[in-house]
C-alpha cells in the first residue's frame, strides 16, 4: 500500500549539528539547580559489609542527599531476580555500589564519598568459571534458591546462575557410527568493552510525584519498569525521555545509574546529574562476556555432519543480566550455519565475583561464530576436504531444520556463498610478497537474529501536510530512526521524508518498546510505524475521495499530493486534504503495533529457552586476508569482504555504513581489544591507555555486497542490518590466522604477544578441565526433566 | 586568591572564575556552556575534546586552564561562519559519516587543521593525521573519504 518508493540514501538530519558540537546528549543537559551525584563502590570483588556510617559524610560541604540499600527494596533481573540496586549486606565484585550522594558541585560529591566510614570484612572469591565449578566452590549466591523466577525453566544450581539445553535426536548413537570421525575443539574467549564514547549518564528529577529520567540509553522502557521494582513504586511514576546517545553498541540494553539519581533527586528535591567516569566505564561496563567452549562433531568422510554436541561456559559476572537470556542464543548460532543430524548443546551461564557482564552488538553469536568456524575448518581438514567446499555442502538451506527443530525458509547462505565468490575473482589478485610474512586467508559464514518483540507507533498527520512519527525509538547513533522509520512513514503517505518528524523517545508519549537493539529498529518499530501510516493513508484516502470525486482505490499519494492514478497533477496537496479531515472530522491520525509470530521449534527439543525458535534469521558471509609478521606477531588485515542478508535494504548507504563501522569494531576484538582481571578481581585495563581501540590506521575499507530478496517479515521486507556486521568477524581473521600459520587458533584476542607464542609454540594447547568429558555431565539437571530448579 | 584566566574562545573575550587547575574541557563545557568539546577519557587518547588553541589542534581535557590564559581558543562551535557549515563539516555531511556523533567534534577540528595546513594530503596522510582522534562508530573510512573530498574541493 505503496505508491511512493521508501528506498533511498536519504540523509541523516541530525548530522549538521553533530558536526558542529551542537547536539545535547544526556551528558551535555543542564538544568536550574542542579545537583551532582557520585557513586561508592566497593574495592573489593567478595566480602561482607560490617559498618556503613554516614554520619560524617552527610556533614561534608554541598551534601544534599545520600541514599543507600535501605530505599532500594526491588530486586531485577532477567529469568530470576538476583540484583539488587546497592550491595546490601554483602559486596559481589569490585565496583559494586554501596552509597550514593548528590551535592552541590562534583569535587564535594567525591570529598563526601571519602567521608563516608565503610568497613568490608573479606569473603571467599571466585574470579574464574573455573574456580566457580570446582567442587566446594564458595558461592557467590548462597540464597539463590530464595530468588523471584521471572521466568520458568531453566535449570540452576550453585554457581551456575542459568542452563538452557537443546536436545534434538539420538546423538550418543551419532556418534557411535562407524563411519564417522570424531573431531573435538576447544576454545577461550576475553571480555569486550563497548567503550561507548558517550558514558552512562542520567540527569534525574522528581516533579508531582513522579520521577523524570532522562538518560542516555537504548531502552527506556526497560529503565521505567526497573527504576520502578527497584525504587518499589508503581512503573507509571516513571516517565524516561532520552536525548540523542552517544553510542550504545549493546551497553545501554540495560539498566544502569538511572535510579540512584532518581532516588538523590527525590531525596533532595532538585535535579540530579549523574555521570560515569571512564574509570568507572571501563571497569563496570556491562561486557561482552568471556566464554569457555567445547565443541565435538561426528562428520562422515564426506562431509555430512551426523552429529553435534557443544558445552558453553558464559561469565556472567556477579549477576545473571544479559548472559541468562543469551544462554538461548547459542542454540542458533552453534546450531545455524549448517544442517545437523542429531545434536545436544548445553549453555551455561556462571557466577563469579566479577563484574557483571550484558550485552554487546552481536553478543555471543561473535564468539561461538569464531568456535563454529574455527572448529568447522579443522573438521573440514580432518576429512581432506576443501574448508568452502565442506561449508557449501552444508549450510543451511530451504526446509533444514535448526538446532531447536525450526523449519528455515529459503536458499540464501548458498547464493551468498556464490556472491562472495564472484566478489573474491573479481579482486585484483594481491602482489606477491617476499616480505618473510606469513598470508592465510578465510571465508566464514554466520547465522543471527533479529530481537523482533513489541513495539508501538502513532503518525499524527498535520494539516499543514506534514507528519510527527510518535514512537519509543532512540537514536543510539545508527540512524535508524533518522532514516529508515521517516522513509518508511514517507514512503506511505507519498512524504517527503523531510516531512515526517520524528518524536524522540517519551514513555508518556509514546507506547510501549522493547528498545533499540538486536537489530530491531527498522523491523519492530518500522513495521509499527508502517501500520500506522497505513491507517492515516487510508483515512486521507476517504477524505480525498470525496473532494477528488473519485474512488479511493483509483487514488495515489505521491509528492506530497493525492491524484488520481496515472494523471499527475491532479487530485490535491496532502495538506488541503489534512486541513479538510482536520475541519470536518477532527485531526487524522494512525495506530500501530508489532511483534513477533513466533516461530515453532520441535516439541520437547529446548528447556530454559527465552525464545524457542528465530522469527527472522539473519546471513553473513565474510571473507578476509591477512598477512602476519613473524618476528613480532602482529596481523595486517589486509583486505575485507562482507556479503550481508539485509532482506530489504531501505537506505543502502547507511547500512554500509554499519557495515564498515561493526567489521571495524570486530577487528578491536579479533586482534586487540583485551580485558583481563587480577588477582584482586579488578579489571586491569582502566582507560584508554591500555584498552587498545582500532585507529585509523589499522583499519581497511570493506567490501560490501548487499544481499537483498531473502524472506522475512520484517516491514516491506526488511532485516535488521546494523547488529550483524560485527558477527563473523573474529571468525574469519581467526580462521585466516589460523590458515597463514598453520597454528591451531584456540583464543582470542589474537594480540601480538599471543600470536608470537602460537607461532612459536610457546602457547600450552588449550585445555578445559571444567568442561566434563561425559556431555550430560555438565547439566545440573538431564535435559527434560522439568521444574524450575 | 583567584585572578581569573582571560581566554578568547571563538572571538568573545571571556573571563574564567574556575580553579587554575581545572581542565580546560571542563571551564569550557560547564562555565562557558560549550559542550561541543567531549571528554571522553580524559587521558589525550580519544581526541573527542580537541580545540584549536592558538591555531594549533590540542587535546582540552590536559590543558589546565591557567596555561591557556591569554590563548586564542577555537571550539568546534567556531569554525564555520554564521552558523553554516565549514568544508571539512560540509564533506563529513555529504559522506554520511556521522553516526552516534560523540567523535566529530574532535575529528572536525583536527581535520580543518589538516585541510587549511596541508592541502597536498594523501589518503595515507589522513589515516596518520587521525591518530589521536578514535571513532568507535564508523570504522573511519567515510572520515577519510570526507578528508579527500574536502582536500579537492577546498
Amino acid at each position: 500500500m505503496s505508491d511512493a518508493s521508501a528506498t533511498m540514501n536519504f540523509a541523516r538530519r541530525d548530522a549538521a549539528d553533530k558536526l558542529r558540537g551542537r547536539t545535547r546528549y544526556t551528558i551535555d543537559r543542564y538544568l536550574p539547580g542542579m545537583l551532582h551525584a557520585a557513586i561508592l563502590r566497593a574495592g573489593v570483588p567478595s566480602g561482607r559489609i560490617a559498618r556503613l556510617d554516614l554520619t560524617k559524610a552527610a556533614r561534608m560541604p554541598g551534601v544534599r542527599a545520600i541514599v543507600t540499600a535501605a530505599d532500594a527494596p526491588g530486586m531485577i533481573g532477567i529469568g530470576i531476580a538476583d540484583h539488587p540496586l546497592f550491595a546490601r549486606d554483602v559486596i559481589r565484585y569490585d565496583g559494586e555500589p554501596i552509597a550514593a550522594i548528590a551535592a552541590d558541585t562534583p569535587m564535594q560529591a567525591q570529598a563526601a564519598l571519602a567521608a563516608i566510614d565503610v568497613e568490608i570484612e573479606r569473603l571467599p572469591v571466585v574470579l574464574t568459571m573455573a574456580e566457580a565449578l570446582a567442587p566446594g566452590a564458595p558461592l557467590v549466591h548462597p540464597d539463590w534458591r530464595n530468588y523471584e523466577v521471572l521466568l520458568e525453566g531453566g535449570a540452576r544450581g550453585g554457581n551456575v546462575a542459568w542452563e538452557a539445553t537443546v536436545v534434538r535426536g539420538d546423538v550418543d548413537a551419532a556418534f557411535a557410527r562407524p563411519d564417522v570421525e570424531i573431531i573435538e575443539s576447544c576454545f577461550r574467549v576475553g571480555r569486550q568493552n563497548h567503550v561507548a564514547f558517550e558514558p552512562r549518564a542520567v540527569v534525574a528529577s522528581y516533579e508531582d510525584g513522579r520521577f523524570h529520567i532522562e538518560t542516555s540509553t537504548q531502552v527506556p522502557w526497560t529503565i521505567r519498569n526497573a527504576t520502578a521494582r527497584l525504587l518499589g513504586v508503581p512503573a507509571s511514576r516513571v516517565r524516561v525521555t532520552v536525548p540523542p546517545v552517544g553510542g550504545g553498541f549493546g551497553l545501554k540494553f540495560d539498566l544502569a545509574i538511572e535510579p540512584f539519581a532518581a532516588l538523590l533527586a527525590r531525596a533532595s528535591g532538585r535535579p540530579v546529574r549523574l555521570v560515569n567516569s571512564r574509570e568507572e566505564e571501563m571497569l563496570t561496563c556491562l561486557f561482552r562476556e568471556n566464554a569457555d567452549i567445547r565443541i565435538r562433531s561426528a562428520v562422515t568422510r564426506d562431509g555430512e555432519i551426523i552429529g553435534r554436541e557443544a558445552v558453553v561456559l558464559m561469565d556472567c559476572g556477579a549477576y545473571g543480566g544479559e548472559q541468562i537470556f543469551l544462554t538461548t542464543m547459542t542454540a542458533h548460532t552453534l546450531g545455524g550455519n549448517y544442517s545437523l543430524g542429531a545434536v545436544r548443546l548445553v549453555s551455561r551461564a556462571i557466577y563469579t565475583n566479577t563484574a557483571p557482564n550484558g550485552a554487546f552488538r552481536a553478543c555471543n553469536g561473535v564468539y561461538n561464530t569464531f568456535a563454529l568456524e574455527r572448529h568447522t575448518d579443522e573438521i573440514a581438514t580432518r576429512i581432506g576436504m576443501d574448508p568452502l567446499a565442506f561449508r557449501r555442502r552444508n549450510v543451511l538451506g530451504d526446509g533444514d531444520l535448526g538446532a531447536t527443530g525450526q523449519v528455515f525458509e529459503g536458499d540464501v547462505l548458498g547464493p551468498m556463498l556464490d556472491r562472495m565468490d564472484t566478489m573474491r575473482n573479481a579482486a585484483a589478485a594481491p602482489p606477491a610478497r617476499a616480505d618473510g610474512r606469513l598470508y592465510g586467508r578465510a571465508t566464514t559464514v554466520g547465522t543471527w537474529f533479529v530481537f523482533v518483540g513489541p513495539s508501538a507507533a502513532t503518525v499524527n498527520m498535520n494539516a499543514d501536510g506534514t507528519a510527527t512519527l510518535v514512537t519509543s525509538g532512540v537514536e543510539i547513533g545508527s540512524g535508524s530512526m533518522m532514516q529508515a522509520l521517516p522513509q518508511i512513514v514517507a514512503g506511505t503517505l507519498g512524504l517527503s521524508p523531510d516531512d515526517v518528524i520524528v518524536r524522540s523517545a517519551d514513555t508518556d508519549a509514546a507506547g510501549y518498546d522493547v528498545g533499540v537493539g538486536g537489530g530491531r529498529t527498522t523491523v519492530s518499530l518500522g513495521a509499527a510505524s508502517l501500520s500506522a501510516a497505513q491507517e492515516v493513508r487510508t483515512k486521507l484516502l476517504k477524505v480525498a475521495s470525496e473532494m477528488i470525486e473519485a474512488a479511493p482505490e483509483d487514488l495515489v499519494m505521491r509528492s506530497g499530493r493525492i491524484e488520481i492514478a496515472g494523471a499527475p497533477g491532479s487530485g490535491r496537496l496532502i495538506s488541503e486534504v489534512a486541513t479538510r479531515a482536520q475541519a470536518q472530522m477532527g485531526p487524522i491520525s494512525g495506530t500501530g503495533a508489532f511483534t513477533g509470530a513466533g516461530v515453532s521449534a520441535m516439541p520437547g527439543c529446548v528447556a530454559g529457552h527465552f525464545i524457542d525458535a528465530i522469527d527472522i534469521p539473519v546471513f553473513a558471509v565474510h571473507d578476509c586476508e591477512v598477512a602476519v609478521d613473524t618476528e613480532t606477531g602482529q596481523v595486517e588485515v589486509l583486505s575485507y569482504r562482507v556479503v550481508q542478508d539485509v532482506g530489504r535494504a531501505l537506505n543502502p548507504r547507511a547500512i554500509r555504513g554499519q557495515i564498515q563501522g561493526g567489521v571495524v569494531q570486530g577487528l578491536g576484538y579479533a586482534l586487540h581489544e583485551e580485558v583481563t582481571i587480577g588477582s584482586n578481581g579488578r579489571v586491569c585495563q582502566n582507560g584508554l591507555e591500555t584498552y587498545r581501540l582500532p585507529l585509523a590506521l589499522d583499519v581497511v575499507p570493506v567490501e560490501i555486497n548487499l544481499y537483498e530478496g531473502a524472506p522475512s517479515i520484517g516491514p516491506l521486507g526488511t532485516k535488521g542490518a546494523g547488529e550483524v556486521p560485527i558477527l563473523n568477524v573474529a571468525a574469519a581473521v581467526g580462521c585466516a590466522i589460523a590458515n597463514a600459520t598453520g597454528k591451531a587458533v584456540q583464543e582470542l584476542p589474537l594480540t601480538p604477544p599471543r600470536v608470537l607464542e602460537l607461532l612459536l609454540d610457546q602457547r600450552p594447547t588449550l585445555c578445559l578441565p571444567h568442561i566434563a568429558e561425559t556431555w550430560t555431565e555438565n547439566l545440573v539437571r538431564p535435559h527434560g526433566a522439568g521444574g524450575s530448579n | 586568591m583567584n585572578m581569573g584566566i582571560d581566554l578568547t574562545v571563538n572571538g568573545d573575550h571571556l573571563t574564567s572564575t574556575s580553579d587554575p587547575v581545572t581542565p580546560l574541557v571542563d571551564v569550557l563545557r560547564e562555565e562557558f556552556h560549550l559542550t561541543g568539546a567531549k571528554p571522553v577519557c580524559r587521558e589525550g587518547f580519544c581526541g573527542a575534546c580537541m580545540v584549536l588553541i592558538d591555531g594549533d589542534p590540542t587535546p582540552s581535557c590536559l590543558v589546565p586552564a591557567a596555561l591557556a590564559n591569554g590563548c586564542d581558543i577555537r571550539t568546534v562551535e567556531g569554525l564555520a561562519a554564521n552558523g553554516g557549515l565549514n568544508p571539512i563539516q560540509a564533506a563529513l555531511e555529504a559522506c554520511d559519516a556521522v553516526q552516534c556523533g560523540m567523535c566529530f567534534p574532535g575529528m572536525v577540528v583536527s581535520l580543518t587543521h589538516l585541510v587549511s595546513t596541508r592541502p597536498d594530503a594523501t589518503r595515507e596522510d589522513i589515516r596518520a593525521a587521525l591518530t589521536g582522534n578514535i571513532c568507535r562508530c564508523t570504522g573511519y573510512e567515510r572520515i577519510i573519504e570526507a578528508a579527500l573530498l574536502a582536500l579537492a574541493t577546498a
